[in-house]
């Protein structure tokens, strides 16, 4: 009925008992009353995925989740300080905000109100203000 | 056809049970239609679900003795749209139709609309969800009842710019809410005049998608307060009592995340006023069915927040307390066939905490998480219980709630309820996406929590970004790399029930440095 593994490990001279269970390359572990994940890596190369929904590069928004944009705030061109709002997008019936992380001019903005973007995606680039 | 609407007409189940069995169609989903289910089938009755299209792969579809569908995954096009629920439940045969929270079941129009098809709407009149459910009609009854308010603005003028000039007069910070709405929609708090038009704006869209209206109304935000409750129930004899309180104090974005009965904070003598004041409104109301009275208790004040005509998604709490199951009244309520029970037989014992489980990533700002749900395990002890909608295989999309169960525990007094869920918590076991056990263990060991201090900013303060990374212990480690050569190796036929040794060398697996706690 339930098509969890049920796995015991001893450790330093006790039993210690948790579930796994692996699919798409990623091993779901409980033990200890937490769960984590590993990838396995016969899936991905490279690792570093967990970061998908932000940038190394503090001028670029990414979407930190699938869903659909509600509204541009900050248009190409427009000058932006560190925390103001520069698009909103809608996820599982909630409003986010994006904000701009650091300061700077809206260089370029790669989705439309109404797109639905997938979890990643590049949705505005910042000219940062040096 | 005929048969139906004479049914309606007698206006007692018991009248026309002799021509047709009653039959209930719910018009939602997830876990509370496995709960209406679950009641209604103790009671005989048949079950039709009306369900959007991808709903298939549910708990709640399993479970129902008969499905409909009424439409594709989109809200608007499915569970918000009265004429395809009517039309559901009439093809169904249905008799009587209970919609659960959320979607339609504040909807003066649905129930309306379940009258004139014949149909028994579980819950109050068109009229009183009318009067009571949309919050600007609601306060000015309340203000009639002589109920303390928060001051604010309710007027029919919805432009931006008059709804900044109020937020002025109020004094920030101010909070919009929507008028037809609830569970944090549409909600936001203004902290000043800069972003107000912002918030504003943002408020009316979420309340359009939400619940499809835009009015919004706007009130003074109290910033240390504790959230109370009162559950009241009405006969369909006109007498209301109340079910004690839930304090639903611990919020994010004003969506309740742990909610307990009784609450930690009320004095016997505030508990007394308040519920007066609960039973008063019901009463003056004429309400049926059970609904819930919310208050803002700050500095020993409550003041009347608004008024659910409808059940509360924490109403285990307050059945774990009192022994009652709230929805197996509703429905025998619009059956006619319960006379509820007296304010002197309920008495509460114990205490219950509910802890809502939200796909979301706890290490990364709540992030919604989806995606299929691997493997689900929720071990059954004294005084645990499950209200879950999804079982291992399903998926959680991203067209609904992110809610994937809720966990309630009961136990003698307080300290006792939250040491068993913690230890509840520890043993539920949540697979394929990310989800809030570690941020709810967090919330329930905080100081402010433990000593029931925590207001309704608690989150904000002590948890805005979510949870700190963390290391895996000795013993998880030596676990993973058991786990890690099982399913690397020979996935179809691993390790499963047998004690395995972690060797040095499988710490150096190449895995090792990737794993992350969800």
């Amino acid at each position: 009925m339930n098509p969890l593994k049920v796995i015991e490990v001893e450790f330093e001279g006790r039993l210690v008992k948790g579930y796994a269970v692996q699919k798409n390359g990623v091993l779901w572990m409980h033990a200890e009353g937490e769960t984590w994940t590993a990838e396995t890596g016969r899936a991905r190369k490279g690792g570093g995925k967990s970061k998908a929904g932000s940038s190394a590069n503090p001028g670029e928004i990414l979407a930190p989740m699938p869903g659909k944009i509600i509204k541009i705030s900050a248009p190409v061109g427009q000058a932006v300080a560190k925390g103001d709002v520069v698009m909103v997008m809608e996820a599982m019936k909630m409003e986010y905000t994006l904000k701009a992380a650091v300061a700077g001019v809206v260089s370029e903005i790669k989705c439309a109100a109404g797109d639905q973007v997938p979890l990643g995606a590049l949705l505005a680039k910042l000219d940062v203000k040096t | 056809m005929t048969k139906q609407i004479s049914y309606a007409a007698s206006g007692a189940a018991s009248g026309a049970s002799s021509e047709r069995a009653p039959k209930l169609a719910i018009a939602n989903r997830g876990e509370v239609a496995v709960r209406i289910i679950l009641a209604a089938q103790e009671l005989g009755l048949t079950t039709v679900l009306l369900h959007s299209e991808v709903d298939t792969g549910t708990r709640a579809y399993r479970m129902a003795d008969e499905k409909v569908c009424i439409g594709p995954a989109t809200t608007a096009d499915s569970y918000l749209r009265i004429d395809r629920n009517i039309e559901g439940a009439l093809a169904a045969g249905a008799t009587m139709v209970h919609p659960g929270f959320g979607f339609l079941s504040e909807n003066a129009d649905f129930a309306q609309a379940c009258v004139d098809a014949g149909l028994i709407f579980v819950g109050p009149k068109a009229e009183t969800i009318r009067a009571l459910g949309d919050k600007i009609s609601a306060k000015a009854l309340i203000e009639k009842a002589n109920v303390p308010t928060v001051p604010g603005y309710a007027g029919k003028d919805q432009t931006i710019e008059t709804l900044t000039k109020e937020c002025d007069r109020i004094g920030y910070p101010v909070i919009v809410k929507a008028a037809a709405g609830g569970g944090g929609r549409g909600m936001k708090v203004i902290g000043s005049r800069a972003e107000a038009s912002e918030l504003i704006s943002s408020a009316q869209r979420e309340a359009k998608s939400a619940f499809g209206s835009a009015i919004v109304f706007l009130e003074k935000y109290l910033d240390h307060a504790k959230h109370i409750e009162f559950q009241v129930f009405g006969d369909f004899t006109g007498r209301c009592v109340h079910l004690f309180e839930r304090e639903c104090t611990v919020q994010r974005r004003h969506q309740k995340i742990v909610e307990e009965s009784l609450s930690p904070s009320l004095t016997p003598e505030l508990r007394t006023e308040m519920a007066r004041a609960a039973v008063g409104l019901a009463e003056k109301a004429g309400y049926q069915g059970a609904g819930t009275v919310e208050f803002l208790v700050q500095d020993g004040e409550y003041y009347f927040l608004e008024m659910n005509t409808r059940l509360q998604v924490e109403h285990p709490v307050t059945e774990m307390v009192l022994g009652v199951d709230l929805v197996k009244a509703q429905i025998l309520t619009a059956m006619k066939a319960f006379r509820i029970w007296k304010q002197a037989e309920l008495v509460p014992r114990g205490h219950a905490i509910e802890c809502r489980v939200y796909a979301e990533d706890s290490y990364n700002r709540g992030l919604p998480s989806t995606g299929e749900l691997l493997g689900l395990h929720w071990p059954e002890g004294p005084g645990r219980r499950y209200e879950v909608g999804f079982e291992a295989g399903d998926e959680v999309t991203s067209y609904y709630d992110p809610m994937i169960a809720k966990v309630i525990v009961w136990d003698e007094d307080r300290p006792r309820a939250i040491r068993k869920m913690l230890r509840t918590l520890d043993d539920s076991v949540i697979f394929g996406v990310k989800a809030n056990l570690p941020y709810l263990k967090a919330i329930l060991t905080h100081p402010d929590f433990l000593d029931g201090t925590m207001t309704t900013q608690f989150i904000s303060k002590y948890f805005p970004e979510g949870l700190e990374a963390r290391e895996l212990s000795g013993a998880q480690t030596a676990f993973a790399a058991v786990a890690a050569a099982g399913a690397g190796g020979a996935n179809s036929h691993g390790a499963s029930g047998s004690a395995l040794r972690a060797g040095s060398d499988a710490l150096s697996a190449p895995w090792s440095a990737g794993w992350r706690f969800v």
